[in-house]
């Protein structure tokens, strides 16, 4: 327990640099040098000393949907198993309830853009609830191939248990297709750039990054913060799964999974180094063909 | 149980008080209310009292000499009792201030005299005993609220929902009472007795017809066509009563015949299930198209039907197996679903009615920014909207939550089970995931933004303290279940332990179920906890800091006006092409041609594909075959006396 709460901070405090990691990838591939692998905490700091402002169409929801967007966040985080160690917190059916409680997230974010009147973040607002809707359905069919090979719906039984997930076991060829189906998730629910990108200068354009354009200082930082979260959340969960490896030492345990963690964060930038941001109808089609990789890879297991 | 009937006295004062009180407008509403609130206050005490003590109390008498009256409260019974007085009890108290036309003092003293009907007809119904007293409950139930539906008759929309809604639910009732007349004809008596020695053709026939006659009160697709004409029509403290409990007593319906039949037959859960799934989806995809906020609150309690029956099915399915932990995950989730559904769709009507009352409009696109004159309203709304939209931590979760689970348990019984399970747990996801794109655009546009017309502009306060008192109750209801899900959870283990079927499940899958919901409860609680913890941090860091105030970035434009905000049909219209084969969107518009054009303007509308359906496929054959036989309609008297002389010959013969 003391363990994996260390472990927990320490990956909390490690997140913004993980992200960093991604910034220093695409840098390399464009051939410049980019900005410091530190530049989330420069910014997480620049923005906490700031004030906020605000506008005048907008209520208390939009005060909340950054709490709440961090609270789910670091809530999720709480029930995953770092690199081998139990989770702080676990029981039968948690999956389900996290991937809920990032829908409630979703809710929340969503209000707050349409609360500032603003007909950009309506647009942005618009499209994350239609996208959801189909990586909800991906994950779950995620979800169904789990608890076939696993008979558990616990992230911990999943990643640890005695039927624990291993793309090195027999079924490695499915959870490979798993791990490729997870990782398009993980692009989609991320704003990650096939689908969005962050970096872009029209707000025509954004999904999410458009929803949160009225938001400033610390608020902001609450977001950017759970987005760093839960970007952590999505990729440790596939490291898990690549590397599900235990050694005799712990440390080693948790550098190897550290190595990989930041691994998965390169391969992100350099996806969105060699890959082009597609357009909006096509996204539809993207996510879904992630959920049918997740079908064939439920087929291939069923009997 | 005389606790019970005491009550029906009351109910009764209730709704003939306010006839005579008439004239006296405040006094007559106080009256009614009064005694129909202590009649469901002391019916749901009575009802709560015989759920936990596992009670069976019951009560019989003859009329005519063969025409027998019989009640009996079981399990089943008392929890449908509770969750129908609660509502009920919550909805009169709205009434106050919500009927407040002084010069409709008379329509609003009958509409009270119904009203009370309603309850009762509705308590008869979920007790009746034997099969002429339900369908006599139920024939009153039906007629009471077609008389409240009919509040505004000279509307001429009004007018037109009431009949289409009068076609409905006689039509289901042709349907129940054809189950009914075969339940007679091969057992010859009328008790609600085990039919299960029947032969399986039998029990099946029994089990479709009654399926599609409460389906249709329930508002199972595609029997659901005449929810969204009569719950926009009716006053909202009765849509929320008829889309809160009424329609629920289909869901009874169903189940009261389910567990009398032989329940080791696959296919009860087969069509539960598929109508669950297709009500479900199609209801909240139609939902999402609509522009009137009451006609989207009906369509999505469509889709909550489809929830519930999503999880009876479910349910069905392992009974049928013998997989009891599927089974009581399945029934109990659809049964908790039943009491959280009535819970935060009625919390939405009555917040949909403040509005309505406040703003003079319906329509979601001429609203916007309420949330500022109207923060009770705005608030309890918004609860209920996360309620309803299934996610953690209030009480639509924690139902949805079972239901997933007994689908996941599904997955490893057998080849069909297992293609339903999957169908079961992804159309729940897709469900959860459009129910969260509406009601984000209903909160959205009506609450939030800035107002978009004169009607939203105008809307000061939300005076009427009767308006806020039940919203006020509902919302902590929800926080309630959802946060400690285990006593609620607990009612619906009583209901299901009092049927012999469930025997067979020991006590170990109750308390794994138990355990299901205490853990739900601890992450609720970690989730609040960092909340607060958050909540402070943040109050920390902006101690002392620089707020200001500014209009929403214009992206460098400096002019402007609501008019370019989103609206609901922009929000929802990527969605709905995607679901174009089902839900079709058909616009009209003026396209702008000239360089001085004229006035233009937009109107869409998506079709509901089981409306199209029902008018191609049967009104309109069966007015082809009618209007042929007119001529037997010819109005000459003489021969209308020949008419029954014939028949009185023809039936000699038979006789």
């Amino acid at each position: 327990m003391i363990n994996s709460l260390i472990l927990l901070i320490i990956s909390i405090i490690f997140s913004p640099f993980f992200s960093g990691l991604i910034l220093k990838v695409k840098a390399f591939f464009a051939g410049k040098k980019g900005p410091p692998v530190l530049i989330h905490y420069y910014t997480l700091i620049k923005l906490f000393k700031k004030g906020s402002v605000y506008s005048k169409s907008t209520t208390y929801i939009f005060k909340l949907a950054p709490i709440v967007t961090l609270g789910v966040s670091i809530t999720s985080l709480m029930f995953f198993p770092f690199s081998g160690y139990k989770s702080v917190f676990a029981f039968e059916g948690d999956i389900i309830m996290i991937l809920y409680l990032f829908g409630t997230a979703r809710f929340f974010t969503i209000l707050a853009a349409l609360d500032t009147a603003s007909p950009f973040e309506g647009m942005g607002a618009a499209r994350e609830a239609y996208f959801a809707i189909f990586a909800e359905a991906s994950l779950f069919m995620i979800l169904i191939f789990f608890s076939l090979l696993n008979k558990s719906l616990s992230f911990s039984d999943i990643l640890l248990g005695e039927n624990a997930m291993s793309l090195w076991k027999a079924s490695g060829v499915s959870i490979l297709f798993i791990i490729i189906s997870l990782f398009m998730i993980l692009l989609v629910e991320n704003t990650r750039v096939p689908i969005d990108d962050p970096a872009t200068h029209l707000e025509l354009t954004m999904i999410h990054e458009v929803m949160i354009l009225d938001h400033s200082g610390p608020d902001l930082a609450l977001i950017e913060l759970g987005a760093s979260f839960k970007l952590l959340f999505y990729s440790s969960f596939i490291t898990c799964l690549v590397f599900p490896f235990k050694f005799q030492s712990q440390l080693l345990n948790v550098l190897c999974f550290f190595i990989i963690l930041s691994l998965v964060y390169m391969f992100i930038g350099i996806v969105e180094s060699v890959i082009a941001r597609y357009k909006m109808d096509k996204i539809p089609k993207f996510i879904l063909s992630s959920f049918a990789l997740a079908v064939f890879a439920t087929i291939f297991i069923w009997r | 149980m005389g606790l019970f009937y005491f009550s029906i006295y009351l109910f009764l004062i209730g709704g003939f008080l306010p006839i005579f009180l008439y004239k006296r407008f405040s006094l007559m509403k106080i009256s009614g209310i009064v005694f129909i609130s202590a009649g469901c206050l002391l019916s749901m005490i009575g009802a709560f009292l015989n759920l936990i003590n596992s009670l069976n109390s019951s009560i019989a008498f003859k009329y005519f000499h063969n025409f027998s009256i019989a009640f009996k409260m079981d399990a089943l019974s008392a929890f449908f009792t509770i969750t129908i007085c609660l509502i009920c009890l919550l909805a009169s108290i709205y009434s106050f201030h919500y009927l407040n036309h002084p010069e409709k003092s008379f329509r609003t003293a009958v509409s009270y005299f119904f009203y009370s009907f309603l309850v009762l007809s509705m308590i008869g119904v979920v007790n009746s005993d034997n099969i002429l007293t339900f369908a006599f409950a139920w024939e009153m139930m039906s007629l009471t609220s077609l008389f409240l539906v009919i509040y505004e008759y000279e509307e001429k929309d009004t007018s037109i929902a009431g009949y289409l809604y009068f076609i409905f639910t006689h039509s289901g009732a042709m349907f129940i009472f054809a189950s009914f007349g075969i339940i007679y004809s091969l057992t010859g008596n009328f008790d609600f007795k085990n039919l299960s020695n029947l032969s399986n053709i039998a029990q099946i026939t029994i089990f479709v017809l009654a399926f599609i006659g409460f389906g249709a009160k329930a508002g199972v697709f595609p029997l659901h066509v005449w929810l969204p004409y009569a719950h926009p029509a009716a006053p909202s403290h009765v849509s929320a009563v008829m889309s809160g409990v009424m329609i629920k007593t289909g869901i009874y319906g169903i189940l009261r015949i389910y567990f009398l039949l032989d329940t080791n037959i696959y296919v009860f859960g087969y069509i539960a299930l598929i109508a669950g799934i297709l009500s479900g989806v199609l209801g909240v995809v139609y939902a999402l198209g609509q522009h009137d906020l009451k006609r989207l609150l009906a369509y999505h309690s469509v889709e909550n039907i489809g929830i519930i029956l999503i999880g009876l099915g479910i349910g069905m399915i392992g009974l049928a197996n013998k997989n009891f932990s599927m089974a009581v995950l399945g029934f109990s989730g659809g049964l908790l679903h039943v009491l959280n559904h009535s819970i935060f769709k009625s919390l939405l009507f009555m917040g949909a009615g403040v509005v309505l009352q406040k703003s003079g409009s319906r329509s979601i696109e001429q609203l916007g920014g309420l949330m500022k004159p109207m923060k009770i309203t705005g608030t309890t709304f918004l609860i209920g909207a996360v309620a309803i939209s299934g996610l953690p931590p209030l009480n639509g979760f924690v139902s949805e939550f079972l239901i997933y689970f007994g689908s996941f348990k599904g997955l490893f019984i057998d080849n069909s089970a297992f293609v339903l399970s999957i169908l079961a747990i992804l159309s729940l996801s897709i469900i959860g995931g459009l129910a969260l794109a509406c009601f984000t655009k209903v909160v959205g546009i009506v609450f939030l933004g800035e107002p978009r017309s004169e009607k939203a502009l105008k809307v000061m306060d939300e005076n009427g303290i009767t308006l806020k008192i039940p919203m006020i109750i509902l919302s902590l209801f929800c926080f309630l279940i959802g946060i400690m899900p285990k006593y609620f959870a607990m009612l619906s283990f009583k209901v299901l332990s009092s049927f012999g079927i469930f025997l067979g499940a020991n006590s170990s899958h109750y308390t794994k179920c138990l355990d299901l919901m205490n853990n739900i409860s601890i992450m609720a609680f970690i989730f609040i906890i960092i909340l607060l913890i958050i909540v402070e941090i943040r109050n920390l860091i902006y101690k002392g800091k620089q707020i200001g105030k500014k209009e929403t970035w214009g992206c460098g434009f400096t002019k402007p006006t609501p008019k370019i905000q989103y609206t609901a049909s922009s929000y929802a219209f990527s969605i709905l092409e995607f679901y174009k084969p089902v839900a079709e969107i058909k616009q009209s518009s003026i396209k702008i041609t000239d360089l001085f054009p004229k006035q233009v303007h937009f109107h869409s509308q998506v079709l509901d594909i089981a409306e199209r359906l029902i008018i191609s496929a049967i009104v309109k054959p069966i007015l082809m075959i009618l209007d042929k036989q007119r001529w037997i309609q010819h109005g000459d008297i003489h021969l209308y006396i020949g008419y029954i002389l014939l028949a009185i010959i023809v039936l000699l013969f038979f006789v």
